[in-house]
Parts: structure tokens; C-alpha cells; sequence
């Protein structure tokens, strides 16, 4: 009866709750879809790099991060390899030959990763193969076949068959200089990854360097992401000489820029509350104002001040959970319809490489971000009943009463 | 010993830079059963004395004792937690819940008691059965008449069993014919249940139906009179 005596309370001036309503409901679909968009992005560059070249794990000769140095290979890699194959939580893994060099045109020249790799097995960890937008994947072979980012291209205005030269140091610290036919021309989410990362098939590297296979990095691609961490660690033990690393510690950057994003969504949605709260307070204080002779009535035969005190705390929280729900759903609506469709936003696509995030978003938000809301809105709801029931708790029945 | 028994009470307030005197040494006896009537001019201090008795406020000098309960031990919710169990009021303004029906009124302050809500309701309709609106017990107060509306707060007012009612100047807002009928009402209820009531008035169609009155005039007892 409390319940059904709060909730009609807060609809006694339909106009005064409605307009607060709204005003929590538009204020939270507001911010869980822009924080949807935001998580979405977020969530974007992860997973662009991670198809596009991270991988969920990567294993390094523990020196190669000092200068990327192409004697800082990993020792013994057959013996990694016959582990990883029978590791049941990995997919796939690719085993790249990575070191720095110079890409150079007949009108410019460019610092780059050179990146020798096994293209079918790389086509199993990350989606390089994909985002060929010209030419092909190594299927066309011309000499040295070579695959560069759009925007090396046009720094170094290369064409598809141009011929260009790396230059790099050799195992024995001579500058070899080599001519390659661009095959393929790739455009991924990142235009920083455009510009600096070359392909090769790997066979080619090694017959110029003169060598064994040697690979200085490991990509592995698990079926699952959320034994990640746990396969990490696991390899981190099976090969204490070497240097894993997850996704998260190989690029702390797009980790935390992933979380910061979320961060900012519930930063975004208490600020929201926060504006609204005061919306709350002053409707409960004006709807105390307008009943006080009910209320000093309802003290006078005998309502408890602590019921009193419940009762405006729960129209507050009825009134707040009303617009917080039509919010809610407003949001989830949203974003779930969004979520399919996505929204594009190529008119900021320059903006959006520059950060590694692709250009068509689709909105997302964690689940247990729904709930973190409710409890803030319960909050929320519970401050803005403070002062409104304080006064309501306050009055003396034989004043109130008589009150206009 | 008398259901209720004032002494030597007191009340100045201090709200204004001269202190009023709004009740000076009153004494009084009420005993079970009885149909009394506080008159007096505006200003002589009935709604004071009744805000007193009804423990909404306090003396600042003197005694009230309530079926042996004295009402200056009891403090914050124990006060609330008498009233509710004890004393029944009848406000000038009718003061019903306006989102309540009839019905909701009277159960409401049963549900305040405690009251299981079978119990409740089959005692809200009986009591509105009594007061002569048991067709519109799902009429909200908005739909009632003055009258009818005073009748829903007589039958809320019994609903919590009190040892007696306070109704302040209860038909100042009817007009002759409803407030003949609320008076009925209450003497009949008074005379079959014995239910006490007190009521402060300065209409003279309820100074005529009361058994006894009491003559308030500048805080003091001028006349106190068994008709």
C-alpha cells in the first residue's frame, strides 16, 4: 500500500515527474549510446590490431625490442614450433622475420618494418590478405614480390608492378640493398600500420640473407580470447628463455585506450546523473512543499517520521528507476539496432586511422555496464531524496496542518 | 480514574517579540463516553488545547495523563506510535490521501497499525457502512462531497479503535444540512460504540447537540458546563 501510495504520489503532477522523466531517460540514452559508440571504438582497435597484425600472443628473442635488431632472432624455433602445434587453445601461428630497413622510390625514401612471413600461414592469424585493395596476395609472382600499405605508396609514389628497394643490414652487418615488384597494395584501419609495415614471402629473405630460417617474431591466434591470458602464461613458463607477451603487454596502449574508453562511459553516465540528481531533488522538494499539510496530517494520526521518510525515498527512487528504465531501454534499444547495422562514419575516417579504428562503428556496451547503471541510478535516487525527505521528516504536525 | 486529566497546562509561544499566552492553567477532567464541546472566540486557545490533548504539541507548563499514560514521557516515535493507537483525529480540512479512494483512507492508518489486510478492509467497509458511504467507498476524496468527505475522515478516525476522537471544528467547512447529518453521525456513533469525543467548535448547531461544554476564553477556563 506504501508502494501503490508512492508511486501515485509522483503522478499527482503528471506534467512536473514527466518532464523529469524524460529528462533522466533522454540524458541516459544519450549517454549509453555515445558510450557505446565510444566502447565501440575502443573495442575497434583492439580488435583491428589484433587481426591486422598483433595476434593474441607474440613471442620475441627477449633483446629484439632494444632496436629490432636482425640478429635478435629466436634460437631454436623448431623446438617452439612442435610445442604450439600441440597446444590445444591455439588456432594458428605465424612465424615472421622482422627487422627494420629502408623503403626507397626513385623519388623518396621511407624507414619501414620489413616483415618476411609464410603468406598461407599468415593468412590464418591476422587478415592482411583481406585488405588487399589492389593487385593480390602474393598469387602474382614478379622477382621479389613485395605487398606495401597505401599510404607507403603514395609517400613514395608507388603503383602496383612499381619496383622499389629495401635496404637493410645482413647478418654480418653488410648493407644489402634488394629490388622488389609491388604485388599487392594494402589499406587496413591504421594508416600509421599502412606506412610502415612491408611484406615479403619469407623464402626470399632468407635466400638474400643466406641463411636458415630464422623468425624473430611468433603471432599466435587462439580460437578463444578469453584463455589469453591463461595460454600466456602458460607459454611464459614453457619458454622462460623467451620473451611472451599477450596482446595487452605487447601493445599496453591499445589496451588502455580500450579501457579508458569505457572508463570515460561511466565517467560520461555519472555526470549525466549527477545533472539530473538536482532535476530529482528540486521535483521531491516542490512535491513536499505541495502536500505538507498531508504530510503533517499522515504524522498527526500516527505515520512513523522513518515511513515518512521511506515513503518520499521510494517515490524518489520509483520516479528516478521510471526514467532510468525508459532510458535504459531507450539505450539498449539503440544500441542493439545499431550494433547490426553499424554507423558509418567515413566523414571522419582520415581522424579515425590516424587512431586505428575503422570508420564504420558498431555500438556495444558490457553487460555488467547495465548494472553498474542501476546501482548509480539507485544512488542517484537515494542523494536526491536527502534533502526533500529531510524537510518532510521535519515538520511539526500541528503547523502543517494548518498550513494553507 | 478519568480517561484523560489536565493539570495547571500551559502553552506560551515565543514566536513573536511579545510571548502569547495561549493557554493558562488549565484543568480539566474527561471521562469515557463523553460528548464535549470546547467553544470559545477565535484566539481563546481551542485549537491549542486540542493540539495539546493530542499530544501534536507541547505544554510548556502542566500535565497531560492519557488512560494513565503521561504524555511528556513519551518522546519522538513512541508519541507517534500513541497517537496512532490511541487518539483519533478529525481535522477542520478533511485532510484525506487526495490519491486514495474512500476506502484506501480508512485502511491506511490500519495498515500504519499493523493490521492484517483482510481485517483491514472488512473493517474499512464496515466503518464506511456506518458513516452512511458504503455505495462510494471507491470514490476518491476529489468525488465526494464537503460532507462526505468529513465522514470518510470520521469513519478513519475510528478505524485505529482510539480511546477517543479530536475533531477540530469539523463543520466549519459544511454547509447546515451535511453538518446536522456529520453531528448525527457522531452521536450515534458516540451513543453506540461509546466512543469520546471531543471537538472544538464556535458553530453554535454543534455548542447545541454537545453534553457538556467547555468555555474557553484567553487560554483560560471561564465555563465548564454539563448539559
Amino acid at each position: 500500500m506504501l508502494l501503490a501510495l508512492a508511486w501515485k504520489n509522483i503522478w499527482r503532477n503528471k506534467n512536473r515527474s514527466l518532464i523529469v522523466v524524460l529528462a533522466i531517460a533522454f540524458g541516459l540514452w544519450g549517454g549509453l549510446f555515445s558510450g557505446g559508440l565510444m566502447v565501440s571504438m575502443g573495442e575497434s582497435m583492439v580488435n583491428s590490431a589484433i587481426d591486422r597484425d598483433l595476434a593474441h600472443i607474440q613471442i620475441h628473442n627477449p633483446r629484439y625490442d632494444e632496436n629490432n635488431d636482425i640478429k635478435q632472432f629466436i634460437p631454436d624455433p623448431e623446438k617452439v614450433f612442435a610445442v604450439l602445434k600441440k597446444e590445444p587453445d591455439i588456432l594458428a601461428f605465424s612465424a615472421r622475420t622482422r627487422f627494420l630497413g629502408m623503403a626507397s622510390s626513385a623519388t623518396s625514401s621511407y624507414p619501414v618494418h620489413i616483415t618476411g612471413i609464410d603468406p598461407e600461414q599468415e593468412k590464418k592469424v591476422t587478415t592482411l590478405s583481406e585488405k588487399i585493395i589492389e593487385g593480390d596476395y602474393f598469387v602474382t609472382e614478379h622477382g621479389i614480390s613485395i605487398v606495401i600499405g597505401k599510404k607507403l605508396a603514395k609517400r613514395l609514389k608507388l603503383r602496383l608492378h612499381s619496383k622499389m628497394v629495401l635496404g637493410f643490414e645482413g647478418l654480418n652487418g653488410d648493407l644489402i640493398n634488394i629490388a622488389c615488384r609491388v604485388v599487392g597494395i594494402y589499406k587496413t584501419e591504421s594508416s600509421m600500420f599502412d606506412e610502415m609495415n612491408v611484406f615479403l614471402n619469407q623464402k626470399y629473405l632468407f635466400d638474400v640473407l643466406d641463411t636458415q630460417p630464422i623468425y624473430h617474431e611468433i603471432a599466435i591466434r587462439s580460437p578463444n580470447a578469453e584463455v589469453v591470458a591463461a595460454l600466456t602464461l602458460k607459454l611464459k613458463k614453457q619458454f622462460p628463455a623467451l620473451k611472451v607477451e599477450s596482446w595487452k603487454e605487447r601493445a599496453p596502449e591499445i589496451a588502455f585506450i580500450s579501457d579508458l574508453m569505457i572508463q570515460y562511459t561511466y565517467l560520461f553516465l555519472v555526470f549525466i546523473l549527477f545533472a539530473v540528481l538536482f532535476g530529482i531533488t528540486n521535483t521531491m522538494l516542490m512535491s513536499v512543499i505541495d502536500r505538507i499539510r498531508e504530510l503533517g496530517m499522515l504524522i498527526a494520526i500516527g505515520m512513523k517520521r522513518v515511513k515518512i521518510f521511506s515513503m518520499i525515498l521510494l517515490e524518489t527512487l520509483l520516479l528516478s528507476f521510471t526514467g532510468g528504465l525508459l532510458g535504459i531501454i531507450l539505450g539498449m534499444g539503440t544500441i542493439a539496432i545499431f550494433s547490426h547495422v553499424g554507423i558509418n562514419l567515413s566523414v571522419f575516417e582520415a581522424s579515425l586511422e590516424s587512431f586505428g579504428s575503422s570508420s564504420i562503428l558498431y555500438p556495444v556496451l558490457p553487460a555488467e555496464m547495465y548494472v553498474i547503471l542501476t546501482i548509480l541510478i539507485v544512488a542517484t535516487a537515494n542523494i536526491a531524496a536527502l534533502m526533500p525527505a529531510w524537510k518532510a521528516i521535519r515538520l511539526e504536525p500541528a503547523k502543517a496542518i494548518r498550513s494553507y | 480514574m478519568a480517561l484523560i486529566e489536565i493539570e495547571h497546562l500551559d502553552k506560551i509561544y515565543n514566536t513573536t517579540a511579545v510571548p502569547v499566552k495561549a493557554l493558562n492553567d488549565v484543568t480539566l477532567q474527561f471521562e469515557r463516553g463523553e460528548f464535549t464541546s470546547v467553544v470559545g472566540p477565535s484566539g481563546s486557545g481551542k485549537t491549542t488545547f486540542l493540539n495539546m490533548v493530542g499530544g501534536l504539541d507541547r505544554p510548556t507548563k502542566g500535565k497531560i495523563v492519557i488512560d494513565g499514560t503521561n504524555l511528556a514521557e513519551l518522546k519522538g516515535s513512541k508519541l507517534v506510535e500513541f497517537r496512532l493507537h490511541h487518539i483519533g483525529f478529525v481535522f477542520q480540512a478533511f485532510n484525506l490521501i487526495p490519491v486514495f479512494t474512500a476506502l484506501e483512507n480508512v485502511e491506511f492508518i490500519m495498515l500504519l497499525q499493523g493490521i492484517s489486510k483482510e481485517e483491514r478492509q472488512k473493517r474499512a467497509i464496515e466503518l464506511l457502512e456506518a458513516v452512511g458511504l458504503g455505495d462510494r467507498i471507491h470514490s476518491r476524496p476529489g468525488q465526494l462531497s464537503g460532507g462526505q468527505q468529513q465522514r470518510v475522515a470520521v469513519a478513519r478516525a475510528l478505524a485505529s479503535k482510539p480511546e477517543f476522537v479530536l475533531a477540530d471544528e469539523p463543520t466549519a467547512n459544511l454547509d447546515s444540512k451535511s453538518a446536522e447529518d456529520l453531528l448525527t453521525l457522531m452521536e450515534e456513533l458516540n451513543r453506540e460504540y461509546q466512543t469520546t469525543f471531543i471537538f472544538s467548535t464556535h458553530d453554535p448547531r454543534v455548542i447545541k447537540r454537545a453534553r457538556r461544554i467547555v468555555t474557553l476564553c484567553d487560554g483560560k477556563v471561564e465555563k465548564d458546563e454539563t448539559v
